[in-house]
């Protein structure tokens, strides 16, 4: 064994296999750090590349592009809170809320060292893993699998920032989206309307880039200024090592947590990171600054997505199940040259694992470190405007949310879930379980329908993965209960709950401005109208088909309906109570700013409803920006809509110089003409081309 | 160190084109220099869209014998990896590199609607200079025979290219008291078989079970044939089959410690259209084989043609390369013949081993005739097909 893992890591001293490895991590890097594109993008580059080539450094290139995707995507999600996976979408709840209060350098190296540590335990582990792989995935059945959904979505839910039934809500409704296409257990078509297009599902890229990156162009284009916290670089890459070292535990956690979520065909790489956050809420002693930048809600995601990938590679190799495109690519090369994924891999090919585990590591090393020296200009990012980054980044969203299906289609649901998401932050909505329901809707209806249908009756219930799952998900909410119950007066630190005001001032944002409004009261009537509608709609699906649909629907409207109920009360008992119903007070709105006298209250009342409406308004015009620049691709295509709406954009909206707008648009204008040919990328055709 | 570079980073000027210097609010440009701009680019733009799209793709030559200069796009109607799309990607570009003139290749993923949406556009927008390639394989092919409302091609409007089948063993866990084909029958509980869903390629195991009568009930709603396989190893599950690429790694580590045992093969159509074994399994019974076996007599003749011409759709010519109806005649041949040169060169066959399963890459020159006849269904074959999903599976294409 040892002998067979030296000789491997002499073999990658070989300067030819290093430079491979090398191409790998920064082809690896600058995919990651375009939204969308993901490991996907980084393996199809490469493929083609590796074609002809000897094993050895073909595996070494592509893993080296694998293990750093997840280091790099972090920039998008901490810097511009547009997360282009569903894992990013986690490291991106406390990242992006500490990169806007000045903090983006120490947030991102928090991520970048805990992506290098979580890439090098996974390395690890998917040595000590080899062994133990065969049983634990054969213990894994259809009924752990299913309660493994179901725990990713309700730790979604209940751990994001917002109250518990928004969380839920926002969980249904993502679960609802999920379901449009094909039923994964009959084939049948379900809230398709008889389009080809929405039968295949709702593309994922599009579902993250448009619920949260284009919703954030849209709240904060109209900032002119920088209105953050000036960048704050007090302290160099030594400070952030040793703040990042207090944290070890919760790195280590999350690289465990992340192998193990890995080997889990199917499930495991999405509800994993949040896995890792749910642990590092439940051991923390004060939970009150999670979702508002605690580095603890940074550094345990962001090393267990780096490790579920190497987990992910146990179920490629071993039993040929890839856990996304991305390892069903590399098993499709590996298949080229003759090497059949199988148990018996490890024995016939132990070099090659021992490689393949030495080239991630490497990788998982390097891509961090190289991240980790850039971060102090990545960081000043954040100093540029929204308004001046908008178009850059509304094409080069768009353009990652293209490269899925290839369908405009996708765009237009991208800009309609842009208003979606607009609206759920505005009223304080969490969105990262709408992301995480989307994804697990059809592995939840799956695992449910096999485990339904394999084992007799309820005896699966007993089932002793299944009970350990359960007592995860009910034992916290029984515990809060009972120590609510003891403590009547409560102590402060249970929850995310704000009764401390930990916001140092009232942040200009738009996050939760509009909760406790009539804007939030119609999103509950519109989410209770959905699920309504949704339940309608299954009446017409096939008993096997409408099954999860009316389950989620009569959830949701159960949930929908508390929050209407939640949303209702104050209005008609205005004065009973100044800290009213179980009111997750975001930091600015809300009703409850202490003001003990009617006047002071209108006043503020007035002021915020004129920030309100000015939010609102610009982001109307945004939506109608990104609606008109679609219409200019399908006329025009990708580059000819890019040259003319940039720079209407910087001039009107975003009010630049001249001269800004012209080079920008110009870089812009050349950097499309050149992707084609560098990445594997598509521009959208138009009608006149 | 440390400090130096944070001075830096302090003092960096900032750059004029991405920092906007947030100064006063701006007043809106003057419409002039605004309606400049505005009018130079669109302009570019206009340029950009009508001359430039003709200057990069320029018409293609590829009568004269000869591809160079040309790239051919191929359209792979489903996601990037799995088996169909590294099977294309190798061929393809190994077929290209062999053609005269070494065209480029630009594979394209097109995954909609489980291949029949990329399927469909390359039906309609496909170039017929022989520079556009089409992939096909079952989930194409299946709706295709089936009929359903969403699938706008035509096989009989496309011209193949080449061809290459794969095979399937049927496989049952021993634990469910499975020890031969005899255990197919007269059970006290049938076998749940684990399915991905009845208008994919299992289809062809749901009529070899209907052909045999067995007793045996489907579930369908796995992922993959992968999950399958480990669903059949925890014991969800009794009866499944394989391909023959992944029955090496997935199946027989199960037979040789006796957790399963194989049937038979689904067999294959030869040249003659009889069913014969499969070549990678030649011990393996055929499904006719273990009819005779178990009943002592031959198989429905009507049933057993039905069988037939599925199983040649779905399995013997299971993958092609296919090109638009109206592509010349010459660049259709001089695909054709050197794909049939490259399907003989030793060197690409050992290359190609494990792509190619095992089944040699079929581009014969009366190819185009064999797979005419496999691709033009009978309707009695499709409305027996209909039938079998409605009555057994309660499913109905409308």
């Amino acid at each position: 064994m040892t002998d067979a893992a030296f000789s491997a890591l002499a073999s990658l001293a070989d300067p030819s296999l290093l430079i491979m490895l090398v191409v790998g991590v920064l082809a690896g890097l600058v995919i990651g750090l375009i939204p969308g594109l993901g490991g996907t993008g980084a393996v199809a580059i490469l493929l083609p590349v590796t074609f002809g080539m000897d094993p050895e450094p073909a595996l070494a290139m592509l893993i080296g592009a694998l293990a750093v995707v997840h280091t790099s995507d972090t920039v998008a999600a901490v810097l511009l809170g547009a997360p282009g996976s569903a894992s990013a979408s986690v490291t991106m709840l406390d990242g992006y809320s500490m990169a806007r209060r000045g903090q983006a350098k120490r947030a991102l190296s928090l991520a970048f060292l805990s992506s290098m540590a979580g890439g090098l335990i996974g390395a690890v582990g998917l040595t000590l893993a080899i062994p133990l792989a065969r049983p634990l995935v054969l213990s894994f059945g259809s009924p752990e699998l299913f309660m493994l959904t179901i725990l990713g979505v309700s730790l979604a839910a209940v751990l994001s920032r917002g109250n518990v039934v928004k969380g839920l809500t926002a969980g249904f409704l993502g679960l609802l989206l999920g379901l449009v296409g094909s039923s994964p257990t009959t084939a049948e078509e379900r809230f398709s309307f008889g389009s080809l297009f929405l039968s295949d599902g709702v593309s994922l890229v599009a579902v993250a880039l448009g619920v949260f990156g284009l919703a954030e162009i849209a709240s904060r284009v109209g900032q002119r200024k920088v209105t953050e916290e000036p960048v704050t670089l007090t302290g160099g890459w030594a400070s952030g090592i040793r703040e990042w070292l207090t944290h070890w535990t919760q790195v280590v956690r999350g690289a465990l947590i992340g192998i193990w979520a890995g080997v889990l065909p199917g499930v495991g790489a999405t509800a994993g990171t949040w896995l890792a956050y749910g642990q590092a809420v439940a051991t923390a002693k004060d939970k009150r600054k999670f979702g508002k930048g605690d580095p603890r809600g940074i550094v345990g995601p962001e090393s267990a997505n780096n490790s579920v990938e190497a987990g992910d590679l146990i179920p490629t190799f071993l039993f040929g199940i890839p856990g996304g495109v991305p390892s069903a690519m590399l098993l499709g090369m590996l298949l080229t040259y003759g090497i059949q994924p199988g148990p018996s891999i490890v024995s016939e090919h132990l070099d090659l694992m021992y490689l393949i585990i030495w080239a991630f590591a490497i990788a998982s090393v390097a891509g961090a470190f190289l991240c980790f020296l850039a971060t102090g200009s990545l960081a000043r990012l954040t100093k540029v405007p929204f308004a001046v980054l908008g178009p850059g980044l509304l094409v080069v969203m768009l353009l990652g949310a293209f490269q899925e299906g290839g369908q405009l289609g996708d765009l237009w649901v991208m800009v309609a879930l842009g208003v979606v998401g607009f609206f759920l932050k505005a009223t304080g909505m969490p969105r990262a379980p709408f992301l995480i329901g989307f994804v697990l809707a059809i592995p939840m209806e799956r695992y449910y329908y096999l485990t339904t249908n394999l084992y007799d009756g309820a005896g699966w219930m007993t089932r002793p993965g299944v009970l350990a799952f359960a007592a995860v998900l009910v034992l916290p909410v029984l515990w809060s209960l009972l120590r609510k119950a003891r403590t009547a007066t409560g102590r402060a630190d249970d929850g995310h709950r704000d009764e401390h005001p930990v916001e140092e001032r009232a942040e200009v944002d738009l996050e939760g401005s509009m909760a406790g409004t009539p804007w939030s009261l119609g999103v509950a009537a519109v989410a209770a109208a959905v699920f309504a509608g949704a339940l309608w709609m299954s009446g017409s699906f096939s008993e096997e088909a409408a099954l999860m649909p009316r389950l989620v629907a009569v959830g949701g409207l159960v949930t929908a309906g508390l929050l209407l109920w939640q949303e209702l009360r104050p209005r008609f008992q205005p004065q009973a109570d100044p800290e009213p119903t179980v009111h997750d007070e975001a930091p600015s709105g809300g009703s409850t700013l202490v003001a003990t006298r009617v006047e002071q209250r209108t006043v503020a009342q007035e002021a915020r409803a004129a920030v309100r409406n000015r939010d609102l308004a610009i982001g109307a015009r945004t939506f109608a920006a990104m609606a008109t620049f679609l219409v200019l691709v399908m006329v025009g295509g990708y580059l000819a809509a890019t040259l003319v709406f940039t720079p209407v954009f910087l001039l009107y909206v975003a009010r630049t110089r001249p001269r800004t707008a012209v080079v920008h648009t110009l870089v812009l204008g050349l950097v499309l003409l050149s992707l084609p040919s560098l990445l594997p990328v598509e521009l959208p055709l138009g009608a006149l081309q | 160190m440390t400090q130096h570079v944070d001075d830096e980073v302090l003092v960096t000027t900032p750059d004029p084109s991405t920092d906007p210097t947030p100064v006063d609010e701006r007043s809106a440009p003057t419409p002039r220099t605004a309606g400049s701009i505005v009018a130079g680019f669109a302009a570019l733009a206009v340029g950009v869209s009508v001359v430039g799209g003709d200057l990069l793709n320029p018409a293609a030559s590829t009568t004269d014998g000869d591809y160079a200069g040309e790239t051919v796009e191929m359209m792979i109607p489903l996601a990037e990896g799995g088996g169909t799309d590294t099977w294309a990607r190798f061929v393809a570009a190994e077929l290209t590199e062999k053609v005269p003139g070494s065209p480029g290749l630009a594979p394209v993923n097109d995954d909609g609607g489980e291949g029949i949406l990329g399927t469909n556009n390359f039906m309609t927008s496909a170039r017929s200079d022989g520079t556009e390639v089409l992939v096909s394989t079952a989930s194409t092919v299946v709706p295709y025979l089936l009929d359903m409302p969403a699938v706008r091609y035509d096989f009989n409007e496309l011209r193949p290219i080449l061809a290459n089948g794969t095979g399937a063993v049927v496989y049952a866990r021993t634990g469910a008291g499975v020890k031969g084909v005899k255990d197919l029958v007269d059970r006290d509980e049938p076998l749940v078989f684990g399915g991905i869903a009845a208008t994919s390629l299992d289809l062809t195991t749901m009529l070899a079970f209907d052909l045999l009568d067995a007793d045996v009930t489907s579930t369908f709603g796995f992922e993959g044939r992968g999950p399958v396989n480990l669903a059949l190893q925890r014991g969800e599950v009794d009866i499944d089959y394989q391909t023959t690429s992944s029955y090496g790694p997935a199946v027989e580590p199960l037979v040789k410690d006796g957790t399963a045992v194989p049937l038979f093969s689904l067999g294959q159509v030869d040249e003659d259209g009889e069913i014969v074994r499969d070549p990678n399994f030649p011990r393996l019974p055929t499904v006719v084989e273990v009819y005779e076996q178990v009943y002592g007599e031959q198989p429905d003749a009507e049933a057993l043609e039905t069988y037939r011409a599925i199983l040649a759709l779905t399995y013997t010519y299971q993958k092609a390369l296919w090109v638009p109806e109206d592509t010349p005649d010459e660049a259709v041949e001089l695909l054709r013949s050197t794909a049939e040169e490259m399907g003989q060169d030793p060197a690409f066959q050992k290359s190609a081993e494990e792509v190619l399963g095992g089944y040699p890459l079929d581009a014969s020159p009366d190819l185009a005739e064999r797979i005419g006849d496999a691709y033009r269904v009978d309707d009695d074959v499709r409305e027996d097909v209909l039938e079998l999903l409605e009555t057994d599976y309660d499913i109905t294409i409308d």
